[in-house]
Parts: structure tokens; C-alpha cells; sequence
């Protein structure tokens, strides 16, 4: 193994120094790999704009190819080991600080100002894709948490839809209302978000805490964690959430498998881009708005999140045209109007204006969702630290362990306290 | 089709007697011919597979996490899989508790279902396509969904319930229940041992009946007496075959839990808690000693039944 | 058919009036079993094909079978959707397999051939090795592998899909094979060497045609097996054009974005037809061999 690493490495140096010699400016001929998780729609959007950007740069073409996201690190992992990393790679929060520490994505800041130019990139978003003060990922929109909303449930039982003030502690009387006038059979007022790690950080940072220090250490501690299981227990003997039966038929918060979609609750914890793919599995009318505040008057715990990052293989023999190419897509006005907010509202000012005037109407309402955050909104917390989505696994399978009662919130919150601490622990070590 | 020479060299061998040629003789105790034929396997064996294995074995005593160089961390791996790590224990009695229960069960559907699908019965061809057809599937993603249209609360097999008045839980969420509906899951695509069955009772020759019943033999007879000793080779290749696919099950889980073994890692499959290991949280030489300890396991009970196979299985010697 | 009914009545050997009355009701029973079990098998795929025709923000909420309105157009943006027409796939794949089968039946029958009839040193050795391989889980050879094909400049080619079935890496058709060897005579080969017969010619004259069932089941699997396949074609093949039906199959949906569920069922649906004709035919064979040679021992 440790051979064939060295002889990559000669590879993929020789490489490097051949395309350095020939090709001082961007010669002609130049491939790039771009690998992309999404569906058809997003592939569709993107793909424009690969087109556009070789028609632009004639002799470049673009290799894009996109898979699932359940799919996609397995191909990413094997790909980058093998020596055969893409140039360009669509990055996620959660990976971004394993990949960079690791040298399987490249620092950029050698091309800001050069082929990145990010003046008016929003400040919060380049920070958010920085490890270890370098720049690793170009953040390719805003996102913010929100909570789905069907619409039409509400207004058949006669009832206000749930706005911006609504709180975790008003969640009761509401489902009492909502239970009584419901036209639904088998329909709740919430799913149960206990196990949704969204939602216990956005819980966490009203109260002041977070998941995460920037140190890669937990922020909260094991009594925060008995709160929020008791939270989601009391509102669950209450009527007010899915029984436990029903939420663990959503395993991985696929949106096919929330409980909106099947018909379950009338609301499901997202992100603010995916009101349109919601819809399109929903025949209920869908709306928006913010996750409960934990009482009245508390705020910040919404954050405007990095949704996707574009990213350069470590040993791509291409940086600076890939660096071109991530340049092209963020800013370009016809590639901004092909892609939309598919994967969330664009960093750059100046692209937002171009297309305002384009979207849609859920586009609009995502826009104006994390546009208008308000006292909702807080700071960008650290990136999650490696192994935070074994931590995020946990929660999920903690969160059933309390719901099936098999064990309590008062014993869950330590366990899960430990074992989170453990495994963030384990991390740091290896 | 090929009856004649066949029929020609079967007489041979009855009119032969034990004396064969020298140059056979030699050939046979000579290894040429053997290894010849093997070649392919050989070229395949040494190019291809001993490499790879032999990599992830020492991989398995390493820190590898795919994206830096491995570093060689002596029997940590294994040390902290037999002392520390809880879902091993789980994810072995998940897998162990999935093998006992759905092997017998979808060889018995197999075989029975084989059996049945013999005979000369109008249609046979189509029921046989039928029964196959949710094999095809393979492990497609409709599957996940499928699964849910029948085994959720208010799925199809509840609806059937209540006209028995049963009210059933959501079986394919319920941590009690989910596993059972991997089962159901596994034992519902019996069609490759199924087609297995058929081919090795399609090897029985014909004129074994036909003597049994001329002997006055009955249907059962005939079967304990015929039909099962020489089915043994098939029934033993079934067993072994679906043995080591159950232990190394990954796909259903991985489709319809969506990669987790939720909920409360009742459907975590050894190969699923693996394979999270490895792509899911980077630890690839993690992942290599937890595969190397399932190889051990599936390959003592394969020995086992190799050792044992001499009492039950009859080949034709 | 005929052979179907022959062996009936040899096996069962029963004669006279009540029995065939007998007879008359057990198979309208068995029948009535078969239908009754085939639905319950069909089911999940009449329900696949419905929500292939069904307006997709049904797909997930409907109970009935019957989809509210009908509409082709799934099919439609399903096969030209992803740029590139859903023919191209099907001819991936078709490739992929009938070389697969090739090799498999080829390599695998030889190797076969070797442990179940030929005497060499180590036999036993290099079996249980074959058996091995059967043994590791496929996840962790993945990356050596992949470094391996990469070095040879395989990756992004159908030769790591194919390659290996031409040198019988496919463990699972080598043990198969040399299970059903094993129950064909042995004094076929003794026979056969008193003739003078080398083993080349007691393989390729007397046990292949013999082994008709075997060897279409073989086939079957393979093919089945490897238009499933939906690992190795992710892991090795990149260029859209490459790729194979359950690959593109794949690109329809993800679950964090907008999806094209019906445009999946559609094609999912399409999929299958290929593989079930493939069966339907082959499976012919299966009925034949040595069952029907009449054979003495």
C-alpha cells in the first residue's frame, strides 16, 4: 500500500509538473471532472451551466457526473484513495473538515483575488468554508433550517397556520385545537424532532449552547440533553407529535419518508432550498417558516448554513481552471439564472440581483425566508468537527430508544452526553 | 440433445472393467491437466483477488481512513472490536439472528416451491417466471418503498388484519418487528435457490422412478428414497451458498433503512455496520479487521459443514 | 410440456378412473395455491407499475392500486431525461451481461471441471481458497481493487466489470458447477478414458452437454446478477455514456433534492422486461438435459 501511495504521488507530481510546463494559461484540451450528489433536476440546472462555461472557454470540457448523496461518499472515498480524484467536488458541511484535514480537497486561497474573485461573497458564507483558517470550499448558497408546512391541513381545520412567533411552549394548546377541529385521519401537529440534530442545535444555540466548539468538542452538556429528550416526551404523551412507530419510518429525513409526505404530521423540520422538492411529492399546498423558538422573545438560533460547497480534489493536476470554473458557476449571470436557488440563495450580491427578477414562487418565498431571518438569526457556529455524523447517528438512534421506552430522558441524556463526548474524543486521536 | 454419445460411453462403463490405460493412469496422478484447467482461475486468483485480500488484510492493522497514508496500529482494531464496541455485539446478533431464521426458512420455500413446480402440471413455465420475478428486482430502490406500502401501520398487511379484527403495529418501524420484515424480505426473493432446486432435480435420471415404481415404490418413498440423497449435492451447495450471502447481507438493510440499521440498530447488518465504518466515519482499517473476523466466523462454519457433509451428502462415487 | 407430463406419469405411475378424477382435483388445487401465491409474488410489482402511470405527489400517500388519473408521461421524461436516451443504457448493460455470461459459463466451467473430476496436488488447498473468496465482505477489497484497475487504466472501461468473469472470479459459479459435476457418473469418465478420451475432450464431449441445466442456470444468474449489479458499475464507471440501466436508475432520485420518482418507477418498470424475457427463454433449458436423455448407470 505504502508503495503504491508513493508511486501515486510520483503520478500525480509528474502530472502536475507536465501541466505546469505545457500549459502556463489555460491551454486548450483541458478536461475537468466534476462530481455533483443531487437529482435529475439539479443535474439538469448544472449541467447548463457546465455547457456555458466551455463555451466560454473553448477546448475545456467538463465531466460531470452526479449521484445520489447515499451513494456519493463511497464513490468520492474510493476515487480520492485510488489517486483518481475529481478536479472539482461538491463538498458538504458536515465532511468538509474530514476531507481538508486530510489533503483530499485543496486550500484555495492562493486563487482569491486571481481566479476567485469574491469581493462581494457574503462574509459569513466564505467563513463557513474555511478549516483551520484556509479557505477549502466556495459555498454555493445560503441556507437556513425551516420547518415545512402543509398548508392545506391547517385551513380545512379552520386553524391560523403557525408563523413566526410560535414556540415550543405554545405547541400543546395549538395541537389540542388542531386535534379537535382536524379533518385528518391519523394526522399530528408535529413530527417528533428528537432525533432531528437540526433541531436540537437550533434548540441549543436559544439557549445559548451549541452542538460544536471550534475546538471539535461537544458545547452542550448532559443536562441540556435530558431537557431536550423530556421536551419531546412530554409533547409526545401530550398528543402533540407522531407516535414513535410512525417517526422511525423516517430513517434519514429523505424527503419522501418525512412525516409530511406521508401524511403523518403537518409539519417536518428542513432546509429553506427544499420547499420545491417537498412540494413536488406533496399534493397539499406547502409553506414555510422558522423552527419554534424555545419560549417567546428567544431568538438566534437560525443560522444562514453553507447548503453545499464546491471544493478542488487535492491532486487535481487542474487547480487553477477548476478555480475558474467554481468562479464561472457562482457568478456568471446566465449560469446564475440556469441554476436558481436549486442549491440555496446565491453568496454573491451582485448574482441575487440577477435573479430576483427570474424565480419562481417557492424560489421566492425561499429567498425571502433567508433574506428576512431577523432575530431568528445568529452567528455561523465552527464547522462540525470529524465524526460529527456518527454523533448525528446517535442522536437519531437515542431519540428511538427514548420514544420505544427503553430507556428514560433522564438516563438518555447522559448516555447519549458520553457517548458523543467518546466519539468525538476517538476523532482526535486517530 | 448429446444422448448418443453419452448413451455410448454409459455402456462402455458398464461393459468396462477396472483396468485402464497407463497413459491415463499417469496422467492422472500427474498434476498437468488439473492446473491447466485452472488456469484462468489461477491468472484471476493471483491478478486479481489474492492481491486486494492480502492488502485489506494488513490494512486491518492499521488506522487506514482513506484519505492519508495507513499507519500500522498492531492489534488495536481487534482489541477495541472484542472489548469496546457495543454495535459489533449488535450488529453480530442482528446478522446471526437473520441467518438461523431466514436460511431455513427460504430454502424450504425453495425446495418446496421446486418441488411443486416440477411436475407436469399446464403453466408451469409462467408460475415459475412469477415466482422468480421478485428476485429480479435484485435491490432496487423501489424496493425501500415497496416495503413500506406493505409492512407500515397503516400498510397493506394491517388492512388485511383488521378484517380479523387485528389492529398491527408498523412492522417495518418497530424495533421489535423490523427485522422480521428483512426476513420476510429475503425469504419473498427465494428464487435463485429455487432455480437451483429445479436444475439438480432436472439431473435426476428419469429411469431411477421409472425402476422404483416398477419395485412398487410410492410417491413419498420414491422421494426420501430417490429425489432428497440425490439432491443432497444441491441442498448442501444451497445451505453453504446461502449461508455466506446471509452472513454478508448489506443491501436490503442498506435500501430500506436507509443505511442506518435503524430503528435502535435492530437492522444493523454486520456488513452494513461495516460498510458505515468504512465510507460512512473513515475508518477503512477498522472496517478490514471487523471483514476479517466475519471471514473467520463464515469460514469455520463452512468448514464445519464440509467436515460434516461426508454423512449426508451422497455424490455419485 | 410433453416431457413435463411423461415424467408425471412415470413418477406418480398411478392408473385407473378415481385416480384421475383424484388427480383432476389435486391440480385445480395446486392451481388455485399457484394463482393465490403468484399475487401475493406480484403484488409490490403491479403496485411498482401503477405508480409508474400515477401523478407522482400520489406516489407516497395512495393506498389503492388504481392510480387516480393515467399518464404515460413518466415513461416519456423518464427515457430521454437524463440527456442521453435510456437506449444506450439498455445496450450497456445487454453488453456488459452477454460478456459476463461468456466468461463465466467459459472459466468457471473449466475450473469447475478441475475440482469436481481431475486428481492434481493441493486440489483441496486451492478449493477451500476458491471458497474464500467467497468469504470477504466486498467492501474492503473495493479500494485495493480500485487502485489496481486505475494503475492498469481500466477505470471508466468496461473491463473491470468483465475482465474478471473471464477469469473465473466468481467463486459462487465455480462451487455450483462442481456441485452438480459431482452428481453426474463417474464411469462416464472411465468410460470415456478406456476410449482413449483426453480430458479436454471428456470435459467439452461428455460433461457440458450433459450439464445443460447447470450451465443455463448459470447463465440466468449471470445475466440477472449482473444488469442488477449496481456497486461496481458506481465504483468504476464515470462517463454517463458508460453507464449501465441501474446506474442511470440510480441519478433519478436523491432524497435531499428534487426527484424524479415517477420517471424511476417508469423506468424501473422497462428494466425488468429485458431480464424476464431473458428468463422466460432461458429457462427452457433448465427443463431439459439429463432428465430427458434417458439416460442408463
Amino acid at each position: 500500500m505504502t508503495t503504491l501511495h508513493r508511486r501515486q504521488f510520483l503520478l500525480g507530481s509528474a502530472a502536475a509538473l507536465a501541466a505546469g510546463a505545457i500549459s502556463p494559461a489555460f491551454a486548450a484540451d483541458a478536461k475537468l471532472r466534476l462530481l455533483f450528489w443531487g437529482g435529475k433536476a439539479r443535474a439538469d440546472r448544472t449541467f447548463i451551466a457546465t455547457d456555458l462555461f466551455s463555451k466560454a472557454n473553448p477546448g475545456v470540457t467538463i465531466d460531470g457526473e452526479f449521484m445520489a448523496f447515499q451513494d456519493y461518499w463511497a464513490k468520492l472515498g474510493t476515487q480520492t484513495a485510488g489517486g483518481n480524484a475529481p478536479d472539482i467536488i461538491q463538498m458538504d458541511y458536515r465532511y468538509i473538515v474530514e476531507y481538508a484535514i486530510r489533503g483530499g480537497i485543496a486550500p484555495l486561497d492562493e486563487f482569491v483575488g486571481g481566479a476567485l474573485q469574491l469581493d462581494d461573497f457574503d462574509k459569513d458564507q466564505l467563513d463557513g468554508g474555511k478549516v483551520n483558517g484556509k479557505l477549502y470550499g466556495i459555498s454555493l448558497g445560503a441556507n437556513s433550517v425551516a420547518l415545512m408546512v402543509n398548508e392545506a391541513a391547517f385551513k380545512e381545520a379552520g386553524i391560523e397556520l403557525p408563523g413566526r412567533e410560535l414556540s415550543y411552549e405554545d405547541l400543546p394548546a395549538l395541537a389540542a385545537k388542531f386535534n379537535a377541529a382536524n379533518k385528518r385521519p391519523g394526522m399530528k401537529l408535529f413530527q417528533d424532532g428528537s432525533g432531528v440534530e437540526p433541531a436540537l442545535e437550533n434548540w441549543l444555540r436559544q439557549r445559548g449552547k451549541a452542538l460544536y466548539t471550534a475546538d471539535g468538542k461537544a458545547a452542550f452538556d448532559a443536562q441540556d440533553m435530558t431537557d431536550w429528550f423530556k421536551l419531546w416526551s412530554d409533547l409526545r404523551a401530550a398528543d402533540v407529535i407522531v407516535s414513535a412507530e410512525d417517526q422511525a419510518l423516517d430513517a434519514t429525513d429523505a424527503i419522501e419518508n418525512t412525516m409530511i409526505t406521508l401524511g403523518k404530521a403537518t409539519t417536518t423540520f428542513a432546509n429553506s432550498n427544499q420547499l420545491i422538492a417537498f412540494q413536488a411529492v406533496n399534493k397539499d399546498p406547502l409553506t414555510m417558516t422558522n423552527f419554534p423558538r424555545i419560549k417567546a422573545g428567544s431568538g438566534g438560533g437560525h443560522y444562514r448554513k453553507p447548503s453545499m460547497f464546491f471544493s478542488i480534489g487535492g491532486t487535481s493536476a487542474n487547480k487553477e481552471l477548476s478555480a475558474k470554473f467554481i468562479n464561472f458557476f457562482i457568478s456568471d449571470p446566465e449560469a446564475a439564472k440556469a441554476l436558481g436557488v436549486e442549491r440555496g440563495i446565491p453568496c454573491k450580491a451582485s448574482t441575487r440581483e440577477v435573479i430576483a427578477p427570474t424565480l419562481d414562487a417557492q424560489s421566492k418565498i425561499a429567498l425571502e425566508f433567508v433574506s428576512n431571518l431577523g432575530d431568528l438569526l445568529g452567528p455561523l457556529p465552527p464547522a462540525p468537527p470529524a465524526n460529527a455524523g456518527e454523533v448525528s447517528t446517535q442522536l437519531r438512534t437515542t431519540s428511538q430508544e427514548v420514544a420505544f421506552g427503553q430507556t428514560s430522558p433522564e438516563d438518555a441524556g447522559p448516555a447519549f452526553f458520553d457517548q458523543a463526548s467518546a466519539t468525538l474524543a476517538r476523532a482526535k486521536k486517530g | 440433445m448429446a444422448s448418443a454419445p453419452s448413451h455410448e460411453v454409459a455402456q462402455g462403463g458398464s461393459v468396462a472393467g477396472a483396468a485402464a490405460p497407463s497413459w491415463w493412469a499417469a496422467a492422472r496422478s500427474k498434476n498437468g491437466p488439473g492446473y491447466l484447467f485452472l488456469l484462468p482461475w489461477f491468472i484471476g486468483f493471483f491478478g486479481l483477488t489474492l492481491g486486494p485480500i492480502l492488502i485489506s488484510l494488513y490494512l486491518s492493522f492499521t488506522d487506514f481512513d482513506l484519505l492519508t497514508a495507513p499507519h500500522w496500529n498492531g492489534g488495536a482494531n481487534f482489541v477495541r472490536i472484542f472489548t469496546a464496541d457495543a454495535k459489533f455485539i449488535q450488529s453480530m446478533r442482528v446478522t446471526l439472528f437473520f441467518v438461523i431464521v431466514s436460511v431455513p426458512l427460504k430454502l424450504a420455500f425453495a425446495l418446496g416451491v421446486a418441488l411443486l413446480l416440477n411436475r407436469g402440471m399446464r403453466g408451469l413455465p409462467i408460475y415459475r417466471a412469477i415466482f422468480y420475478l421478485p428476485s429480479l428486482l435484485g435491490a432496487s430502490v423501489a424496493i425501500a418503498v415497496l416495503w413500506r406500502q406493505l409492512f407500515a401501520g397503516n400498510g397493506l398487511v394491517n388492512q388485511f388484519l383488521l378484517n380479523f379484527g387485528i389492529v398491527g403495529p408498523s412492522w417495518i418501524s418497530n424495533p421489535r418487528y423490523s427485522l422480521w420484515t428483512l426476513i420476510a424480505l429475503a425469504v419473498w426473493q427465494f428464487g435463485s435457490p429455487m432455480i437451483i432446486f429445479l436444475a439438480g432435480l432436472r439431473q435426476i435420471p428419469l429411469d431411477m422412478y421409472e425402476a422404483a415404481s416398477l419395485d412398487g415404490a410410492g410417491r413419498w418413498r420414491m422421494f426420501r428414497k430417490i429425489t432428497l440423497p440425490l439432491l443432497t449435492p444441491v441442498i448442501f451447495f444451497n445451505a453453504i451458498i446461502q449461508t455466506i450471502e446471509g452472513f454478508k447481507s448489506f443491501t436490503p438493510a442498506f435500501i430500506i433503512s436507509g443505511g442506518t440499521g435503524n430503528p435502535i440498530n435492530s437492522t444493523l447488518f454486520y456488513t452494513l455496520y461495516l460498510y458505515q465504518e468504512a465510507f460512512g466515519f473513515f475508518r477503512m482499517g477498522y472496517a478490514s479487521a471487523l471483514a476479517w473476523i466475519l471471514l473467520v466466523i463464515v469460514a469455520l462454519f463452512t468448514s464445519f459443514s464440509f467436515l460434516t457433509s461426508k454423512y449426508w451428502v451422497h455424490y455419485d462415487n | 410440456m410433453i416431457t413435463d407430463v411423461q415424467r408425471l406419469t412415470v413418477v406418480t405411475g398411478d392408473s385407473g378412473e378415481t385416480t384421475r378424477l383424484r388427480k383432476g382435483a389435486l391440480s385445480l388445487l395446486a392451481h388455485g395455491l399457484l394463482t393465490l401465491a403468484s399475487i401475493l409474488m406480484l403484488y409490490p410489482l403491479l403496485w411498482m407499475l401503477s405508480a409508474s402511470f400515477r401523478p407522482e405527489n400520489e406516489i407516497f400517500t395512495a393506498t389503492s392500486l388504481w392510480p387516480s388519473s393515467w399518464s404515460i408521461q413518466s415513461y416519456i421524461r423518464g427515457w430521454t431525461g437524463l440527456r442521453i436516451g435510456f437506449d444506450t443504457f439498455f445496450l450497456n448493460s445487454l453488453i456488459i451481461a452477454v460478456l459476463a455470461i461468456i466468461g463465466n459459463l467459459a472459466t468457471c466451467s473449466l475450473a469447475a471441471f478441475a475440482f469436481a473430476r481431475l486428481e492434481f496436488r493441493g486440489r483441496r488447498f486451492w478449493f477451500a481458497m476458491m471458497l474464500g473468496t467467497l468469504m470477504l465482505p466486498y467492501q474492503v477489497t473495493l479500494i485495493p481493487q480500485y487502485v489496481l484497475f486505475h494503475q492498469l487504466g481500466w477505470v471508466n472501461t468496461f473491463l473491470p466489470l468483465v475482465v474478471p468473469k473471464f477469469l473465473a472470479a466468481d467463486s459462487f459459479f465455480i462451487f455450483l458447477m462442481v456441485q452438480f459435476f459431482r452428481g453426474l457418473p463417474k464411469e462416464l469418465d472411465e468410460a470415456a478414458m478406456m476410449d482413449g478420451c483426453s480430458p479436454w475432450r471428456i470435459y467439452w464431449k461428455i460433461l457440458l452437454p450433459l450439464s445443460t441445466p447447470v450451465l443455463a442456470t448459470a447463465a440466468i444468474f449471470t445475466f440477472i446478477w449482473t444488469w442488477d449489479d449496481f456497486f461496481a458499475p458506481l465504483i468504476y464507471l464515470s462517463d454517463i455514456r458508460t453507464y449501465t440501466v441501474q446506474l442511470a436508475l440510480r441519478t433519478f432520485v436523491d432524497s435531499s433534492a428534487e426527484s424524479d420518482w415517477g420517471g424511476l418507477f417508469a423506468m424501473s418498470t422497462l428494466t425488468l422486461v429485458p431480464v424476464f424475457i431473458f428468463f422466460l427463454v432461458f429457462q427452457r433449458l433448465l427443463i431439459e438435459g439429463i432428465a430427458t436423455t434417458g439416460m442408463k448407470r
